[in-house]
């Protein structure tokens, strides 16, 4: 195996001091309680491999894959270790060598024909002109009755979207190791969006197209805020923070400051804003891993049911998905219930009232 | 006896497929801890109850398998590094919290809990577990009596051996004894259970421990004082512990220290060549306020300056936030040194805790490593970590003077090796010069415990001469 991108990372894998700390929060390893399952039985791998002192194996690939990119890892780090780069670098390599899933194979092959990680041709975004560019990311694309929440929303607020027709970010070609895809696509985003300044709908998007790009980019919700006015719903929720949210952009207060003044009262589940708990839908697990993803999401939402909180609320449309399915499961075994609902949705209440 | 494909079946037959691994990725993961070596595990086990734990030393035993117990696989020394392989045995999923008895002020646990998951259950019932060790968000209880660790608070509270009432431990044969008692107290009588604590492993598998308690302080001031000369600094420590004042932490951070926080992390500490952190805690705040007193005026009596001082739970955390970033801000230091874990917790006695920071950086200089000099010097325990390319070899050598002439130094004050991270390997032939007249009798005392020594063998008093090439080292070295 080449090993031409984990090398980069040779010393930040010196760097790592092994504290183990990065267990604590580690969503896949509350699930397994296996260290190899850790960001730092990860770092590990990835030294032996790039050392020669592990072959690459479909094991050693599937363990690297095995992650949910939530960063918890990062935010709690001892060294300020870049987990997910050395993941990212490991899992390029490991692609290139053939230990790709085939399911990963398929969205990459997705985004390059269509545009769009579902493959799906129907999925258009509602182009129109205006004077704030908008990306609105493939998650929402599929959900088209969100993504018109949404932009009624700003409208209502007096925000002109400009809405292009868009392709994916690029983000899940490059965390899924997909590096060739990922330059050629991403030579297209940047003709598409010369813009510096974008306001993105789905977290992920919002967080890549920040690093990555260079952009500034306001999520939805920093948005919104700014043209909010004051209602009362007199609802009581918890927040669920979408970790590219919390930990990536730093975005905690924003959310909340918006339900606040919609007159939700939040009941805060103990892993809150950076160190809330994965809802286990990210790092592509959702695609190849199902019942890690299940697991994972229901954890947390047993932390949301713990608050005793009739509803849970996040403006992530993939947490939206997996915690929904958590919470239906946990209401048909008997487990306790939770609503789970997007922000556009309580947000739009207030407005159309 | 090497693992054969028979002992992982009958290892599976114990615990269940699901909580065996043996793949090469889970042995080499389990191989390692946060010390500087490494070694190759054999199969890794996960018990999940007492019965799994002695069928699995009795099949261990009668086979002559190593067997290396492990909880977070969090120590700095390599005391879970299986070096002649064998079965790790991972702890981790025996950790439920048994019984809390807060009229008795004790608590029985599993050795798997996790020492801030035990205080977070603790805290309904005013009540806490007080070692405190940095790792405590990731160390395991099992591993904390193993290591007898300790942290920031040991000053006031002790170390781990003083929290621990008693426990159950399965032996190398398979048998689970009882040890300790239900009591504060307890006379004569060789207290095995004090034996334990600290033993790395090398006696017994821990199944349960009894913890005593502490009430959480209802009061708890911090202050920061700053310091032009080292000195002034460590003689403060000293006049504070002799004056009999009572601190429940009591810090010092050397300039590197200081500097390493600022360049990497812009934490804005003062440009000082030290600075003293006290602290007080307590139900009665009059008492409180008469400690910070005391000990502030010491600071100022050895010209400490800019005392800040605070019992709000935000400035305290700023005021320590220096302290609690520097592993971090060690870390990046400079771009291509790497912070490892080598001579990094000695202890030595109060009057000479300045006196060893300057020997530090001499050795330091003298080695062309950094090493930096900080701890909990309330306890006499002095932290350092040696910075260096992990990739020279000529870097290593320099680190391995520089770890000799450090314990050398640490004996002639009469300090000892380890005061809190443990022995391991690494630390293994400083302290063996150390305990150099009672070797024979800790010789003894593992042969009682452990006659066929296949209780992580080749730790402490049997670890090889040289910690260097005791195992393959961690890193790339050229």
């Amino acid at each position: 195996m080449a090993k031409k991108y984990l090398k980069e990372w040779n010393n930040e894998l010196n760097i790592c001091i092994r504290c183990a700390y990065c267990f604590e929060g580690c969503p896949v390893f509350k699930v397994t309680g296996w260290e190899t399952d850790t960001a730092r039985g990860k770092t590990i791998l990835a030294y032996g491999v790039v050392s020669g002192e592990l072959e690459p194996s479909q094991y050693i690939a599937d363990k690297l894959f095995q992650c949910t990119y939530c960063r918890d890892c990062s935010e709690r780090c001892s060294a300020n270790v870049s987990v997910v780069d050395i993941l990212a670098a490991a899992r390029a390599d490991l692609v290139e060598a053939g230990f790709a899933s085939d399911t990963h194979k398929g969205m990459a092959k997705n985004v390059k024909e269509t545009g769009n990680i579902f493959g799906d041709k129907e999925i258009k975004a509602p182009t129109q002109q205006g004077d704030v560019p908008v990306f609105i990311g493939c998650q929402y694309l599929a959900r088209p009755n969100q993504t018109k929440m949404y932009l009624k929303i700003l409208e209502k607020l007096g925000v002109k979207p400009l809405i292009k027709d868009e392709i994916c970010c690029g983000y899940p070609l490059h965390a899924l190791g997909f590096r060739k895809e990922f330059e050629e696509h991403k030579k297209k985003f940047l003709e598409l969006y010369p813009e510096k300044d974008i306001v993105a709908l789905c977290p992920t998007c919002a967080a890549y197209i920040h690093e990555e790009y260079g952009k500034n980019v306001k999520h939805i919700t920093q948005a919104i805020l700014e043209h909010l006015p004051e209602k009362n719903l007199g609802l009581k929720a918890t927040y669920h923070d979408p970790c590219d949210l919390s930990r990536v952009m730093g975005i905690t207060e924003e959310p909340r400051e918006i339900l606040k003044k919609l007159g939700v009262e939040i009941i805060e589940m103990p892993q809150n804003r950076k160190t809330s708990q994965c809802c286990g839908g990210g790092g592509g697990i959702l695609m190849s891993d199902v019942n890690l993803s299940d697991d994972i999401a229901s954890l947390r939402i047993k932390q949301a049911i713990a608050t005793g909180a009739p509803l849970l609320i996040t403006p992530c449309p993939t947490c939206e998905q997996v915690l929904k399915k958590a919470a239906a499961v946990m209401k048909e075994k008997g487990n306790g219930s939770i609503q789970v609902k997007n922000l556009n949705d309580i947000v739009w209440k207030a407005l159309k009232s | 006896m090497p693992i054969t494909k028979d002992s992982v079946r009958k290892l599976e037959d114990i615990v269940g497929t699901d909580n065996i691994k043996n793949d090469i990725a889970d042995l080499y993961i389990y191989g390692s801890d946060s010390s500087v070596h490494k070694a190759l595990a054999s199969v890794v086990v996960r018990p999940t109850k007492t019965e799994q734990v002695q069928a699995i030393l009795r099949y261990a035993n009668a086979e002559l398998i190593p067997v290396i117990a492990r909880g977070s696989g969090s120590g700095m020394s390599g005391q879970a590094v299986p070096i002649d392989g064998g079965i790790v045995m991972d702890m981790k999923k025996m950790n439920r919290i048994l019984e809390i008895r807060p009229e008795d002020m004790l608590c029985r646990v599993e050795p798997g809990v996790v020492d801030d998951d035990l205080n977070r259950a603790l805290k309904p019932h005013g009540l806490f577990y007080p070692p405190a060790p940095a790792s405590s968000r990731v160390a395991t209880i099992g591993g904390e009596i193993a290591n007898n660790a300790s942290g920031i608070r040991s000053v006031k509270y002790g170390a781990t051996r003083d929290s621990v009432l008693g426990m159950k431990v399965v032996l190398a044969n398979g048998d689970l004894i009882t040890l300790g008692s239900n009591t504060r107290v307890e006379a004569s009588g060789y207290q095995l259970d004090r034996l334990m604590v600290g033993s790395e492993g090398t006696l017994g598998i821990i199944v349960e421990a009894t913890l005593l308690l502490k009430p959480i302080p209802k009061f708890r001031c911090l202050a920061r004082a700053n310091f032009d000369k080292l000195k002034d600094a460590g003689e403060s420590i000293s006049e504070i512990i002799a004056t009999g004042a009572l601190p429940s932490m009591l810090e010092l951070m050397d300039n590197i220290a200081i500097t390493a926080v600022n360049t990497t992390l812009k934490m804005g500490l003062p440009d000082v060549e030290a600075i003293v952190m006290f602290e007080a805690d307590g139900k009665v705040k009059e008492t409180v306020d008469a400690e910070m007193k005391l000990m502030k005026e010491i600071c100022e009596k050895h010209n400490g300056y800019g005392i800040e001082m605070s019992y709000d739970t935000a400035i305290r955390t700023k005021l320590y936030a220096g302290r609690k970033k520097l592993f971090a801000a060690l870390s990046r230091y400079q771009m291509g040194l790497s912070c490892t874990s080598l001579a990094d917790d000695m202890a030595v006695p109060y009057s000479k805790m300045a006196e060893c920071a300057s020997k530090i950086h001499e050795i330091a200089k003298r080695n062309n490593v950094v090493m930096t000099a900080y701890g909990h010097c309330g306890s006499g325990c002095m932290h350092t970590k040696i910075l260096m390319d992990p990739t020279k070899k000529e870097q290593w050598e320099g680190a391995k003077r520089a770890v000799e002439e450090v314990y050398e130094y640490v004996r002639s004050v009469g300090g000892t090796t380890s005061a809190e991270h443990g022995i391991g390997l690494s630390k293994a032939p400083a302290w063996k010069k150390e305990k150099a007249d009672s070797l024979a009798m800790l010789k003894a005392i593992k042969k009682a415990f452990d006659p066929n020594n296949i209780l992580n063998p080749h730790k402490l008093q049997d670890a090889p001469e040289d910690w260097f090439s005791a195992t393959e080292i961690r890193y790339p070295v050229e």
